[in-house]
């Protein structure tokens, strides 16, 4: 029986860096291109994740009809499409007008601020203060538990299911495989990176850059290997280290539903005229506008990318910590604008690089911590951001 | 609770965040610095006032630091206990100032946005240590031991009741009178035919509230619900009149302000004196009618009546709110605080005049945070129980509320932004009472949509607020020689 060690923090950490990485893509592209820095952003994260819980649940909020409810995949993808439309109309009952008039930065500020408490106490109002969560099958943990012996690693995978441990699988990697395994996704990874950059040059723009591709292809190579490489468990009473790693099947989906967002982000970004006309309105949005670049569209497009990525990031955290209240948007907001001041608000692959640091760091923080600090875990995300802005105020990446 | 005691719980309130906001004037409307921390340094004043103030071994609850017990130190001169307070309201005030200056040293240099998140976060993280740091200041629970300065000598009045009555009820008469007289100065500029819309506009209002309130029983069963009737169609009828009235009424004058103020005055002479008169007419019965007139006199204090120490307090806090009026008035009346506006419009001229803007900016924070600080001791010592749940960071936003509705950078705006807000989130609080219950905290919300709501149209339609930014006394030296 292994108890949860510094691997465990480190994945908890990635999921919460996922989930702000979709906040703060979003606040990013208001940041930079509608230059609104949105302090309504948490709010429109609670907004979604309640939107989904209005389809899931409709028993729980009154004013809509009761009709049974919708499978949380269902009722998510439409939530999310829902909030997209309020995005539309954020921009064009609010920040539109305010942009005519040409406000400024703290005018902009206080109008968000506005926005936020309307949209908190809309949730307020229709569905009160209480917790509350989707209608959804539970999801067990599967505890990977890693032993390292005199022999090899030996892996274990225990689930608690009616109160007592069964293991599940059990196998283990001698020495010379687990070494076969480093080495050849380390030199898969490698080998990925020198293609894809070999044909670098000033102009030559890569959808997926080559540093991302390689990491991405070892890790799979990694995987691929151990799944392929598994050999006979040793004996584990001998180990010499042990530490276990809890995941479930909401880890993948977080994943993989982010990493995907962020693919179809960056294609939107790179590979189409929209993405083009975004980029140079978050440049310049006179020389942009000069150039025919239609400015309210450009913004009404980013008002709707992000209210789809903060419904998506509000869903997520829902099902994740199996709980809504009407304050989960603002608890994230701080963390979120970590990330995007830190990754350099003019870079979208910044605030998710700075938003992984930052989820990482909350959660590992917390496990390194005493665990009287535990309630700290937002200050950390702070105290990176101070130190951030005291020694590099243009941020990590700086433009992009 | 006689309508009085809750018109003056008010008002105390009213004056406490008053002088709250004006700090947050002193570094927001003055200055141009975004501090959305604003809020730590009423905690900080607050907690520091009482900690100073508080005896050691009050309370077997209380599990923080061991009070200093200055409100007993000078237990042997007479006002002691006032005297005692008051250093540890100011020891409260430089402990805010002197945090603001520690946050404001790193962040201040910061762009706007920047300095906004920033303050946020640092209030943010206070607040949870205070929430979580049981030895600090009992954490969570809170402190029950606050002392209220002077409380042991309340309440106070002549041993006689006519004289009590004479005493108490004429200034309170003579500042109602002040009231309407300052009021009729602002509606003056407006002509009759205007003044007669607004006036039936408002009445018509107030008729369709009351209308709903009275034939309400049963009505607002499920608020889904609209039973058409008489009563509501009367109701419905008025409002609609109201309406029709209103916009006549705006559309006809300039002076919106007038007609705001006439409507106000009305509402509030219907809210305050409208029952008491009908039961006096109808009724021939006095007392509400007197009581809400004589409103500085509790006939229910001591034997004969006289001054309680709610009413008392209230106007110990209005002493603080005028000397911190006066006080910012003459700052940013004088050339120091003409360079904290310059530093607000751009920070590079008042450089490049040599000024150090740094120290400037640091100083108006300091400035701000200690009239925070003040605004927290006196808060603390009015609700009589702190925890750190009162200092979230939404008391930050509602003040930056107020300032901008009432008109950023204008001393007076503030004042009346912060009544305008309290009057909408606590005064309109009467009207939960022909609700049932359970829709008490769907009501709450629904004031604060419309809080938010009306801070943006304020800041389109209007972005200089209900007043607009200030004169200045300093001649700018239009033509003339400035001589400083």
């Amino acid at each position: 029986m292994a108890s949860a060690g510094l691997l465990d923090a480190l994945l908890q950490g990635l999921i919460t860096g996922m989930i702000i990485a979709a906040g703060a893509l979003g606040l990013s592209l208001i940041y930079s291109i509608a230059e609104v820095p949105n302090f309504a952003h948490g709010d429109m994260i609670t907004i979604g994740a309640y939107l989904a819980l209005a389809l899931n649940k409709p028993g729980a909020i009154p004013f809509v009809p009761e009709f049974g409810g919708l499978p949380l995949i269902a009722a998510g993808i439409l939530g999310v499409a829902v909030a997209g439309s309020t995005g539309a109309i954020y921009e064009v009952a609010i920040f539109r007008r305010f942009r005519s008039k040409g406000a400024d930065l703290i005018t902009m500020v206080i109008v968000s601020l506005g926005l936020a408490l309307v949209l908190r106490n809309v949730v307020l109002f229709l569905v009160g203060s209480g917790n509350i969560n989707y209608d959804t099958e539970r999801v067990t943990n599967t505890n990977v538990e890693l032993y390292l012996t005199g022999n090899g690693l030996s892996v274990q995978t225990v689930q608690r299911q009616a109160g007592d441990l069964v293991t599940l699988g059990e196998w283990g990697y001698g020495w010379l495989s687990l070494l076969a395994i480093v080495a050849l996704a380390a030199a898969v990874g490698i080998g990925v990176y020198r293609w894809r950059s070999d044909d670098a040059s000033f102009e030559t723009v890569h959808l997926v850059s080559p540093r991302i591709f390689g990491i991405a292809s070892g890790i799979t190579a990694l995987a691929a290997l151990a799944t392929v490489l598994q050999g006979a468990p040793h004996t584990i009473d001998a180990a010499v280290w042990s530490t276990s790693v809890g995941v479930s099947i909401k880890y993948g989906v977080i994943i993989g539903l982010t990493l995907v967002t962020m693919l179809a982000m960056n294609l939107l970004l790179k590979g189409t005229k929209t993405g083009r006309a975004m980029r140079a309105t978050a440049d310049n949005m006179a020389l942009a506008e000069i150039r025919g670049v239609n400015i309210d569209r450009v913004q009404l497009v980013v008002w709707v990318l992000a209210a789809l990525l903060t419904a998506l990031a509000g869903v997520l955290t829902g099902w994740f910590a199996s709980n809504l209240n009407p304050n989960m948007g603002f608890s994230l907001l701080l963390p979120i604008f970590a990330a995007v001041i830190m990754g350099g608000i003019t870079s979208p692959y910044g605030a998710v690089l700075a938003s992984l640091i930052i989820g990482v760091s909350m959660d590992v923080g917390v496990f390194l911590l005493p665990a009287e600090f535990a309630t700290y875990r937002t200050a950390i995300a702070f105290v990176i951001l101070i130190g951030v802005l005291l020694v590099k105020p243009e941020g990590l990446w700086g433009d992009v | 609770m006689a309508l009085a005691d809750f018109f003056i719980s008010l008002l105390t309130f009213v004056t406490i965040y008053s002088l709250f906001g004006l700090g947050l004037n002193v570094k927001f409307g003055f200055t141009g610095l975004i501090d959305f921390g604003h809020v730590a340094y009423f905690m900080i004043g607050a907690y520091v006032t009482v900690f100073v103030a508080m005896p050691a071994g009050l309370s077997e609850t209380y599990e923080g630091l061991t009070g200093l017990g200055l409100a007993t130190a000078f237990a042997g001169v007479p006002g002691g206990d006032l005297l005692g307070w008051l250093v540890a309201l100011v020891i409260g005030m430089a402990a805010a100032a002197l945090v603001s200056v520690l946050v404001g040293i790193p962040t201040i240099r910061l762009r706007e946005d920047y300095l906004a998140i920033t303050a946020l976060g640092i209030a943010t993280i206070l607040n949870a240590i205070f929430h979580n740091e049981r030895w600090l200041f009992n954490g969570a629970f809170g402190i029950r031991e606050v002392h209220e300065p002077l409380s042991g000598a309340f309440p106070i009045g002549t041993g006689s009741f006519q004289l009590n009555l004479l005493l108490f009820g004429l200034p309170s008469v003579a500042i109602l009178g002040y009231a309407a007289y300052r009021t009729a100065k602002v509606v003056r500029p407006l002509s009759v035919r205007p003044a007669l819309l607004g006036t039936g506009a408002t009445l018509a209002l107030a008729g369709s509230v009351v209308f709903v309130i009275t034939t309400m029983t049963g009505l607002v069963v499920d608020l889904g619900v609209f039973v058409l009737n008489v009563d509501n169609t009367i109701a419905f009828v008025l409002l609609v009149g109201s309406v029709v009235a209103g916009r006549a009424a705006l559309t006809e004058t300039d002076h919106i302000g007038a007609l705001l103020a006439l409507a106000s005055a009305l509402l509030f002479t219907l809210w305050y004196l409208g029952q008491p008169l009908v039961a006096f007419v109808t009724e021939g019965e006095t007392a509400d009618l007197l009581l809400n007139l004589f409103w500085l006199y509790d006939a229910t204090a001591g034997s004969a009546g006289g001054l309680d120490y709610d009413r008392f307090f209230f106007l110990f806090t209005l002493a603080f709110l005028v000397g911190a009026y006066l006080w910012v008035e003459r700052t940013v009346n004088s050339p120091y605080g003409r360079v904290l506006r310059a530093v607000r419009e751009d920070e590079s001229v008042p450089e490049a005049l040599g000024k150090p803007t740094f120290r400037y900016k640091i100083q108006s924070l300091m400035f701000g945070s200690a009239l925070a600080g003040a605004a927290g001791g006196l808060w603390a010592a009015n609700i009589g129980f702190i925890d750190p749940t009162q200092f979230a960071s939404t008391v930050t936003f509602f003040a930056y509320t107020a300032v901008i509705i009432g008109g950023t950078a204008n001393n007076r705006g503030v004042i009346l932004g912060t009544a305008v807000f309290w009057v909408i989130n606590s005064g309109t609080r009467f009207l939960d009472d022909f609700f049932p219950s359970e829709y008490a905290q769907q009501l709450a919300a629904l004031r604060l949509i419309l809080i938010g709501a009306l801070l943006i149209v304020i800041l389109y339609y209007r972005p200089e607020g209900m007043l607009g930014e200030q004169d200045y006394d300093i001649d700018l030296g239009r033509g003339g020689v400035s001589d400083d």
